[in-house]
């Protein structure tokens, strides 16, 4: 599916922000698969999304309520959630 | 442009990153962030008990009668089934876990982090290397009204006196709480550490232990001058004391993520935990730390420490409240997982629990 360039960005620095809270190894930013399910594939829970939620707020200025965390469910659909919430600001 | 500004546009509060500037509270916050990995599961291990107390859970609904299966080959099976659904941490409780010992080496072998719920009579071998709490309902003549039980703090005390295990857990009934305070001189006496829990009623509950407006703010008071007498002692902050004596229960306060009252299965408890009873069955409709509990009533310190803690995010809006959360998260780290120290407490106020759309 093609993507434009900002979306992109926001999937790289999401990759970023989830390899460095998680301090995962043996991934980067250009290796990690936008589409795997955070959950059922890499293993994270509700305190490492929380986490990860409160470093996103911090980065694109948004609120993240916790009702929306289950649909979190890959970085493809972070970055979307993210776009959608910033776009009327553009 | 910027008129029109979506709600979703966070400008009025801390940033999560100046919430971690104080360096005690990344300090704390790093402490507590390495155990987000455990992820708990209850086994009821035996239907038998060695007393029979007024108000128990375990007795209530049809929990006790479940088959026992006492076959330690079966339960290591689960144990690394769940092991390999992700459970991390196994809570050892109903009736009296130290009556099935042989069980208790077979989990410990499999998953080695956890905590058994006991009365204390009986002591569980030194091998066993899980977190034991000891329920502490009052002095000795309250006990023996309501537990049936003669000399039971001594006899905890005689079986848990200087044990890096054992937490004694000691649960403000409505009338039990003028006691507190000799029975927590006893015990740490004895070098013995503790932690507070809150009656909270069965389903169908009325009696005398059950709390009501004018008990629990007395408990409160009585929490608050326990840990200020025994900080090193007394593993408990202020914002337990707040979230556990409120008028408004656990569920009202925090919405309870356990599977009896969360349908949705996408992430945290709902998604893993399990409540198996002695036949090694579970429920999701009746699944949480302690099935059969009023959940109207819930106060109860294990569902607090998952409750409270999973709502790190609505406790991120203000330093004061987040150091709460992580005093809080401290408290429940330092009863919970074996070799985790508690630290100093970040915040002494009173602050009240945060709505959910603190965001």
């Amino acid at each position: 599916m093609p993507e434009n360039s900002a979306l992109k960005a926001i999937v790289r620095r999401v990759a970023e922000i989830i390899i460095d809270e998680l301090k995962l190894e043996d991934v980067t930013p250009d290796t990690f698969n936008p589409e795997m399910d955070l959950v059922d594939e890499l293993g994270i829970d509700s305190m490492d999304l929380a986490t990860i939620a409160l470093v996103l707020q911090d980065e694109y200025k948004i609120v993240i309520d916790e009702d929306d965390y289950p649909k979190l469910k890959t970085v493809r659909l972070i970055c979307e959630y993210i776009e959608e919430k910033i776009a009327p600001r553009h | 442009m910027t008129m029109n500004r979506p709600k979703t546009v966070r400008s009025d509060q801390t940033k999560f990153k100046d919430l971690l500037a104080r360096p005690e509270v990344r300090a704390r916050w790093e402490k507590v962030r390495r155990y987000f990995f455990l992820r708990e599961s209850t086994y009821d291990m035996t239907n038998r008990c060695n007393i029979r107390c007024d108000g128990c859970y375990y007795y209530e609904g049809d929990k006790p009668f479940a088959a026992e299966n006492c076959s330690p080959e079966d339960w290591r099976s689960l144990m690394r089934a769940e092991k390999a659904r992700g459970i991390t941490y196994v809570v050892l409780a109903g009736a009296e876990p130290s009556l099935a010992p042989d069980l208790l080496a077979v989990c410990y072998a499999e998953m080695p982090l956890g905590c058994i719920a006991t009365n204390g009579l009986k002591k569980i071998p030194a091998t066993v290397g899980y977190k034991i709490h000891i329920s502490v309902w009052g002095n000795d003549a309250t006990s023996f009204k309501t537990r049936s039980a003669k000399n039971l703090l001594k006899k905890q005390i005689e079986n848990y006196r200087n044990d890096p295990r054992a937490v004694f857990v000691y649960t403000f009934t409505r009338d039990n709480i003028g006691e507190a305070r000799d029975v927590a001189a006893e015990l740490v006496a004895a070098g013995c550490k503790m932690t507070f829990n809150v009656f909270s009623s069965p389903v169908g509950y009325a009696g005398p232990l059950r709390h009501n407006a004018e008990s629990l703010l007395k408990t409160r008071e009585t929490m608050m001058a326990l840990l200020s007498r025994y900080p090193a002692q007394v593993l408990f902050s202020a914002y337990n004391a707040v979230a556990h004596t409120s008028d408004r229960g656990l569920n009202d306060l925090y919405r309870c993520s356990y599977p009896r009252c969360n349908p949705s299965q996408d992430i945290g408890l709902g998604r893993s935990f399990r409540q198996y009873r002695t036949d090694l069955n579970w429920d999701r409709s009746a699944a949480c730390c302690v099935p059969d509990t009023d959940c109207a009533d819930c106060r109860h310190y294990a569902a607090g420490s998952a409750v409270v803690t999973a709502r790190l995010y609505r406790h991120a809006g203000d330093p004061d409240t987040f150091a709460s959360w992580l005093d809080y998260v401290d408290t429940y780290l330092a009863v919970w997982a074996m070799g985790y120290e508690k630290g100093e407490n970040l915040c002494n106020k009173i602050i009240h629990p945060p709505r959910a759309a603190a965001g």
